[in-house]
């Protein structure tokens, strides 16, 4: 089972990345309500962090909160954001390693990343129904 | 003039369905586009309408050669929501099963590499110690690919007789060290196939977050059994190969020095293996419910990194399960490694990436 390195909330504060973190079941977690997640990105990138993952959930209203990973000197590191409208901006113009996770994120959830090129379908094709992940019990 | 090749989805290099269109000028690649989904299956969809152990069963068969690495991925953020931590005896076994299926991965990869190099001998050689390997997963497992071995708290089955595997291993052993790696790393069309061939730099690597042995043989030091240990590997003694160049060959040198690391690792874990139970007792399954939280846990999987991460609210089925394998973020890397290259090449490049449709799909 993972442990968080000894010391390691030490070394996010040396990094410039604050005191407000905490460590639960694997990754460390940004106390934040809504994370900006270009300035989170760019953060993340100038400290020579990978890109990890984006974890999409639903909430209420139709929303989705979205958990965006990344990997700081072997730790995981986790910032929570949500859609506004299922809108949230992309990152994959900063990071590359995002272009696919934002398509099929698009995909499953319905979250249209803002600022984007183009969403071409990856894991379906064009024409395909689009929210195929969320919780509704209907055809789709 | 600029062609466009369409190569799959039925694919004449790797036995898995994707696509790659090239756009060449005459034999050279100057542009790739990469069409996946051909083996979509909504894994994660059917893992949020099962219950937890339906799900053991159900992630493992995301991969027919990884297989393992995702029940245990799953069971690991189980396991840290639940706070049923496996016992030492098991935590072995894990890792005696992970490095079995490490070796065999990258056989069946050496072994492809061989056959799409020209050098059909050697992927004879590669298929008959793969077969080795399996052999031992299934004398401990009683099977090929699904082992059916990780549950939540442990291991579904003991090894008994460690000594008969520590045998295979070897035998094993002696052959890689005498036929595979001479061949692989000294061998004149080896190299002529493989030098300065499908070159992944390591910025570019780094931009479209590579993991693994791709990665690693583009100079990004990373593997999660060292960066963030997991089932008690901080305690075994190995070697993380790195190599520089990026090209093909680098991506060989990477993987066959792998397999000698995992005998190492096998070696340890085989003859250190603890007395004491091999499983905890949690509830049977129609009672068996989580409590609410969110869990994650990486895997070092023979491509790199796997990531689960689970949502539980409590219930017997989980609100969310969100898994992200190697091949999702290695296969983008291949647009960079195919520009400038021969088009002849482009199959064997692709195969160096040891990518894995059905994992990139779920």
């Amino acid at each position: 089972m993972t442990t968080p390195a000894e010391g390691f909330k030490a070394r996010l504060q040396e990094l410039g990345l604050g005191e407000e973190w905490e460590w639960n079941n694997g990754a460390w977690w940004a106390k934040l309500e809504n994370a900006d997640v270009r300035a989170s990105a760019t953060q993340m990138l100038a400290l020579g962090a990978r890109f990890v993952a984006i974890t999409a959930v639903e909430i209420a209203d139709k929303e989705i909160r979205l958990d965006y990973q990344w990997d700081l000197e072997g730790q995981l590191l986790s910032f929570t954001s949500a859609t506004i409208t299922q809108h949230i901006p992309t990152i994959a113009d900063l990071s590359p390693a995002a272009d696919w996770v934002e398509r099929e994120t698009h995909e499953y959830f319905l979250v249209e990343f803002a600022g984007r090129d183009h969403t071409r379908p990856l894991m379906t094709r064009a024409g395909d129904p689009l929210g195929i992940n969320l919780h509704k019990e209907v055809a789709l | 003039m600029s062609y466009r090749i369409p190569i799959g989805p039925y694919h004449p290099a790797l036995e898995e369905p994707y696509k790659l269109e090239l756009i060449c000028d005459g034999e050279t690649v100057r542009d790739a586009v990469m069409h996946v989904g051909f083996n979509f299956r909504g894994i994660e969809y059917l893992a949020e309408r099962r219950n937890y152990m339906q799900g053991i069963t159900l992630v493992e068969r995301v991969c027919g050669i990884c297989s393992n690495v995702h029940s245990l991925s799953f069971c690991m953020a189980v396991e840290q929501l639940n706070g049923t931590p496996p016992p030492e005896r098991a935590m072995h076994i894990r890792v005696i099963l992970a490095e079995l299926e490490r070796l065999h991965s990258h056989f069946l990869w050496a072994g492809i590499a061989s056959k799409l190099i020209g050098f059909k001998t050697l992927f004879m050689v590669c298929f008959t110690l793969r077969e080795k390997v399996m052999d031992a997963l299934s004398a401990i497992s009683g099977n090929r690919v699904n082992y059916g071995m990780n549950r939540i708290g442990g291991v579904n089955r003991d090894i008994i007789d460690p000594q008969a595997v520590l045998n295979i291993l070897d035998e094993m052993e002696r052959d890689i060290t005498t036929k595979v790696i001479p061949i692989f790393l000294g061998n004149h069309t080896v190299e002529s196939r493989c030098k300065g061939v499908g070159i992944l730099t390591k910025e570019n690597a780094i931009a479209m977050g590579a993991v693994g042995p791709l990665a690693r043989a583009s100079g990004v030091v990373q593997d999660i059994r060292k960066s963030a240990p997991y089932s008690g590997y901080d305690r075994f003694e190995f070697n993380v190969p790195v190599e520089t160049a990026g090209d093909v060959q680098a991506r060989i040198v990477v993987h066959a020095l792998e397999m000698v690391e995992s005998c190492k690792i096998l070696r340890q874990a085989l003859s250190t293996l603890p007395e004491g139970p091999f499983h905890t007792v949690i509830p049977p399954s129609a009672k068996f419910k989580v409590p609410a939280g969110t869990a994650i846990s990486r895997v070092e999987a023979p491509r790199g990194e796997v990531f689960y991460q689970i949502m539980s609210n409590g219930t017997d089925i989980p609100e969310r399960v969100r898994v992200r394998t190697p091949t999702f973020m290695n296969m983008a890397t291949v647009r960079f490694t195919v520009l400038g290259q021969e088009l002849a090449d482009s199959p064997l490049i692709q195969a160096s990436c040891d990518p894995c449709y059905s994992c990139t799909d779920r």
